[in-house]
């Protein structure tokens, strides 16, 4: 009898907690005490992951062992190319700011001089299978709120979707519920990014009669219309295009884009934090 | 139960659940995670019985969800039910056998699973089943090799208890 009790008094507790965690998932008092006790448990969580590291990266150094050589010449010739080009974007930014002045044109706040980064590391890693978010070891306190965007030192990771004071939920770009407004930087054609197969990306809404090339740079499209703020500052890295197919009956190209984070095992991220608390993405 | 063994099993979990949100959750192995806290919450179970398990399952979720920021109560419910069907398990028919702990992580792997993608059916959030179960077997498969050792661990901080605990009759329901 005892235990029915216990049993029924613990479902109904758990019941409640999730009733009323549902229907304020990001506000109010069960929030603020979830978020002490996240606070309380961080210590903890940064002793494991401590504890973890030097077996983490010995294993990943192993792992670049075995493949040194062949990156080492693929670096060597994105070398090559990346001096080229920035030549030539050294040309293309006078340019650039030039006919800026000349237009007297206004924009919004760029990245990344315009905004402050939090340099924070992971606390804990996607765990469920469709789920993929992180907890972040900062929060509100660091001026991180819902909605800041959150990149690694390759690229776009994803967004706050739940912020506590000194820890932070981040949902990832290859959650299925994510959608990133994004361009290809060579055609500057736009469409959504989302989560694709096998951990890669997708830019969804791309007509047939839009070009997109194999190798093009997926970029945060930004905002469009001042009356709808993107939640993505302009110019932030996603990825670069793997495959672009197509298919009689369907309406859209596929473009299957290849993150340029490495989502699987990040160790540190930067929430990004506009620098001017007006200013807007 | 004493207060002692209380203490331990409430540290065990602790440990377990920081370890599994902060370590193993990072740990994919053809899609499938280790679950140390789901393996550490049966042992306990099985050598405490329904009420211990039961009680050290919403601890166990209670702490997942605190410590990432989920939604409050989903894992602790989930937990709980396992926890005190594993303690039923072993004040009943698993005492004394060799391949209970095995057998209740596997089953409890994918009980959990299930509960967890009908919680969450049930609160109108996505839970796609398909990709839950093709991770369901790798994921068997690693919380089975983690409970050997698991199950050698929480016996020794949990002495099994004498057989005049155990439950001796059953009782017939209708």
């Amino acid at each position: 009898m005892v235990r029915r009790v216990v049993l029924a008094v613990l479902v109904v507790v758990a019941l409640a907690l999730l009733t009323v965690s549902f229907r304020s998932p990001t506000s109010g008092v069960l929030h603020d005490a979830q978020s002490y006790g996240s606070d309380a448990l961080r210590p903890f969580q940064v002793a494991a992951v401590r504890v973890a590291r030097p077996f983490r990266d010995g294993y990943d150094y192993l792992d670049s062992l075995a493949t040194a050589k062949s990156r080492n010449a693929k670096l060597e010739k994105m070398v090559r190319d990346y001096r080229s080009q920035a030549l030539l974007n050294a040309s293309a930014v006078q340019q650039n700011n030039d006919l800026k002045r000349l237009l007297r044109f206004e924009s919004g706040p760029s990245y990344p001089q315009d905004f402050r980064a939090v340099n924070t590391s992971v606390l804990s890693f996607p765990s469920g299978t469709f789920t993929e978010q992180i907890v972040i070891d900062a929060g509100t306190s660091s001026g991180i709120h819902v909605n800041t965007p959150v990149v690694s030192a390759d690229g776009l990771v994803g967004k706050v979707t739940n912020a506590g004071h000194t820890t932070s939920v981040v949902t990832l770009l290859t959650d299925p519920d994510s959608a990133v407004p994004a361009r290809d930087l060579k055609t500057h054609v736009s469409g959504l990014i989302r989560h694709g197969q096998g951990g890669t990306l997708i830019l969804d809404r791309v007509s047939k009669d839009q070009v997109v090339n194999k190798g093009d740079w997926i970029i945060t499209r930004g905002t469009v219309d001042r009356r709808f703020p993107d939640e993505y500052p302009y110019g932030i890295p996603i990825g670069r295009v793997v495959a672009v197919g197509t298919s009689d009956i369907a309406s859209f190209l596929t473009v299957q884009v290849q993150p340029l984070a490495n989502i699987d095992s990040l160790d540190a991220v930067a929430a990004l934090v506009p620098k001017h608390p007006r200013a807007k993405p | 139960m004493t207060i002692a063994d209380g203490v331990k099993a409430a540290a065990l979990l602790f440990v377990a659940t920081i370890a599994q949100v902060s370590i193993f959750s990072q740990l994919h192995v053809f899609g499938g995670v280790p679950q140390l806290v789901l393996v550490t919450l049966v042992s306990v179970a099985l050598l405490r019985g329904t009420v211990v398990g039961a009680l050290a399952g919403f601890f166990a979720g209670l702490v997942v969800d605190t410590a990432t920021l989920g939604q409050l109560g989903l894992t602790s419910l989930v937990l709980t039910v396992s926890g005190y069907w594993i303690g039923r398990y072993g004040e009943t028919t698993g005492r004394d056998r060799g391949h209970a702990p095995f057998l209740s992580v596997a089953v409890v792997t994918f009980l959990y699973a299930f509960g967890i993608l009908l919680v969450a059916f049930m609160l109108g959030e996505r839970a796609p089943a398909g990709p839950e179960m093709r991770s369901l077997l790798p994921t068997i498969v690693m919380n089975l090799v983690l409970t050997a050792p698991t199950y050698a661990l929480v016996r020794v901080l949990l002495r099994p208890r004498e057989r005049a605990d155990y439950a001796t009759e059953v009782q017939l329901l209708g």
